[in-house]
């Protein structure tokens, strides 16, 4: 009912345009110059006066403004311009078509406060790590180390690209979204340097590209953005969480554990966002579940495949084996990260209401039997 | 020369007892790459430019998302898509300082602006400073969605622009929200949003329907964040107290960094393209009608956005024409900005051949 009346609310007020003042006048200046006589037309156009959001202990916060109509967050946003949510409207404002139109399309109740987190805790690449503190290591592992930099490297730059793609079809009825993207964006560009950074900082190198498997599958997920976060944020966000985290214990040095420790932070945000927003698609959508269900099933075979190739879990080992020597301890070590991502991705799915019509596939059910 | 490989083909044998393949161990990029921090300023992007890391080429075939200077695999999928792959299209010289600059000067609008030092203003005062806000809330995002389109469509090998690109999607997140936030924190809230805007809504020669990067980057860089840099940089004239002051001071400093962009990509595209400079002109043109008349500047003439300003600067509706004579200085100091722009961009010529817009050149004798 609020959703009706706010678009009833606002289409009323939608017939007035804005005229140009007509009278002139000239202006006593040195050169005489001709002035419109003002129209103050827009003065008393506002839908909602007398706002006043007062900051609290964490500053002004953008969450903190949606009070009254400015907090109105419509199921659907049918304007098709950069209206701001709460704005008074003109008629007559060519449009510009956004994709996305609705709430289940792009929403999580937990967006506004992850931007300004991501505010509060950014962090520079360049002055943030202690590069100083790298010291050459055994040739091994840091080939290791460069190819698992690679990867990750490869992996944020699908990350942005991805978003970079989606951002401009989302409507501005759902800013707090928009804005949050825009940190993930942010905080992916600062994953791709400072993995690129680590590779050419100690000897080594970048690696070999990434097969590109699941980069394929992220960035050619056109269907809706909910398909796309399912597979950027819930499938690869809660793995790539999981190698930040073993990553960061088994670090080389201690710039290799600020920056895998801050890399972790970004993506504990960007996955809180994902699997806040699948949830929000699938309890507002009769049959996401099972469309994110089918989805997963492809996608988990696309993950396995890729994983099969050596260059994917290899590198993993060696350094957490401390090299090749060690990397069949490493790859014990691998396999208990896998079945901790697992467990976190699986858990996951279920908060967020995707039931299993299959079990997962055996090559990723065996890191879970061990 | 000595492989990795070699250096690994005495533990090969082991490497087989661990069952490993390694199959990726010896297809690296350029090997033996030490980059170092510089002092102060870290581990920049500058200090990684090394050998063929530092070597963007003029055309890219790169449509698999490879890292610059990473190994290639003949069977990795064509997934880029990227319609970017020309170096003159998208490159400048600094991309990668004006990049380090930004993420060290990033800031919060939650808590770097003084908002507790906002009082109550006369009514007419409160209403010109939200409609000014109500405007900038809705084009500021602009200058995000675009770039990351074109972030989206441009080749890896040229990562030093899209990174640059990326900041200002943050940048920009930024203004929407402290410019939302300043509307809805003294007693007033949103008003009008503005008329048609040439730059801004779905109409042809926008920057949303630019179809080449630099036609965008021509009006988002240098026509609309120029015109609203000069605006910003007068912000001690408009504001009524030091929220207000530190908000335009912020923004301002964001803005030089994205207008500094333009204006480099623009130089580095008049010095390695010289066929292409009518072509620009011509967006030129069209970006200084819409400077002088068109409702994205501000400051331009019989908006609502020119009215609040009015009575920002006058300092009430009362003082309306002493501040249309301080809005006249400003579009003068617009215009004149502008053709420092251009002409540090390597089109100054347009000033001496009659080509640029009389009107404008009437604000910059004057």
């Amino acid at each position: 009912m609020a959703d009706e009346d706010r678009q009833q609310r606002v289409a009323g007020q939608k017939t007035e345009v804005w005229e140009r003042p007509r009278r002139r006048r000239t202006l006593n200046t040195d050169e005489n110059v001709e002035v419109p006589e003002p129209s103050y037309a827009w003065m008393p156009r506002s839908l909602q006066w007398e706002t006043r959001v007062k900051p609290g202990k964490a500053g002004l916060r953008i969450g903190d403004l949606n009070v009254g109509i400015y907090g109105e967050i419509p199921d659907h946003w049918d304007e098709p311009t950069r209206m701001p949510r709460g704005a008074y409207p003109l008629a007559g404002i060519p449009p510009l078509g956004f994709a996305l139109k609705n709430k289940r399309d792009m929403w999580a109740d937990n967006a506004a406060d992850l931007y300004e987190e991501a505010i509060q805790r950014r962090w520079i690449a360049a002055t943030d790590i202690p590069w100083d503190t790298i010291q050459p290591l055994p040739d091994d592992v840091e080939a290791a180390m460069c190819q698992l930099c690679t990867e990750l490297s490869q992996a944020a730059n699908v990350e942005f690209e991805t978003i970079g793609y989606w951002l401009q079809h989302m409507s501005y009825g759902y800013h707090e979204v928009k804005l949050f993207l825009a940190t993930n964006m942010f905080d992916a560009g600062r994953h791709h340097e400072a993995f690129r950074k680590r590779a050419l900082s100690n000897g080594g190198g970048l690696g070999l590209e990434s097969r590109g498997e699941i980069n394929r599958m992220i960035l050619e997920s056109k269907g809706g953005w909910s398909e796309t976060s399912l597979f950027l944020h819930l499938l690869r966000g809660t793995f790539l969480l999981t190698v930040y985290r073993h990553c960061e214990r088994f670090a080389n040095n201690p710039a290799e554990k600020v920056l895998f420790a801050r890399a972790m932070q970004d993506k504990a945000r960007h996955v809180a966002y994902g699997i806040q927003h699948l949830r929000y698609s699938v309890t507002h959508q009769q049959d996401k579940a099972l469309i994110f269900q089918r989805l997963l099933f492809i996608g988990e075979r696309v993950f396995t495949k890729e994983l099969q190739d050596p260059a994917m879990l290899e590198p993993l080992a060696i350094v957490f084996g401390g090299g090749i020597e060690g990397a069949r301890a490493g790859m014990g070590h691998v396999k208990r990260m896998m079945a901790d991502w697992l467990t976190a991705y699986t858990s996951a799915c279920e908060w967020i209401g995707i039931e299993r019509a299959a079990p997962l596939s055996p090559d990723l059910a065996k890191y879970l039997e061990d | 020369m000595t492989s990795l490989k070699d250096n690994f083909n005495g533990i090969q044998e082991y490497a087989d007892d661990q069952g490993l393949d390694l199959g990726w161990i010896d297809r690296q990029g350029e090997w033996g790459v030490k980059a170092s921090a510089d002092g102060a300023k870290g581990l920049t992007l500058n200090d990684t430019q090394i050998g063929s890391y530092g070597d963007p080429p003029d055309e890219s075939d790169n449509m698999t998302g490879k890292p610059r200077g990473a190994a290639a695999r003949p069977n990795a999928y064509r997934i880029g898509g990227y319609q970017v792959r020309t170096k003159s299209d998208i490159w400048l010289t600094n991309a990668s300082m004006l990049y380090e600059e930004a993420l060290q000067r990033q800031w919060s609008s939650a808590t770097d602006i003084p908002w507790q030092a906002i009082k109550p203003l006369p009514d007419d005062i409160e209403r010109a400073q939200c409609q000014l806000a109500t405007f900038l809330t809705e084009v500021e995002f602009v200058a995000a969605d675009i770039p990351g389109r074109w972030v989206a469509s441009t080749t890896p090998d040229y990562f030093e622009p899209r990174m640059f690109l990326i900041t200002q999607i943050m940048d920009e997140s930024r203004h929407l929200d402290v410019f939302r936030k300043r509307a809805l924190a003294n007693g007033g809230g949103l008003m009008q949003r503005p008329d048609i805007n040439v730059t801004t809504s779905g109409v042809v020669g926008s920057i949303d329907l630019s179809r080449d990067f630099t036609e965008m980057s021509s009006r988002l860089h240098i026509s609309g964040e120029g015109a609203v840099l000069t605006i910003f940089r007068m912000g001690e004239l408009m504001a009524y107290n030091d929220a207000e002051k530190r908000i335009y001071r912020l923004a301002a400093q964001d803005e030089s960094r994205h207008v500094a962009f333009g204006v480099m990509h623009m130089r580095y595209l008049a010095e390695t393209e010289p066929d292409r400079k009518e072509e620009i002109h011509e967006y030129l043109d069209e970006g200084e009608r819409s400077l002088v008349s068109g409702s994205q500047n501000p400051a331009a003439r019989d908006s609502a956005q020119s009215e609040s300003l009015s009575i920002l600067l006058g300092g009430g509706q009362k003082n309306f024409d002493e501040g249309y004579r301080k809005l006249l200085a400003i579009r003068k100091r617009q215009a004149k900005e502008y053709v420092q722009r251009i002409r540090s961009a390597g089109f100054g010529e347009r000033f001496e051949n009659g080509r640029a817009n009389p009107e404008l050149m009437e604000y910059v004798r004057s």
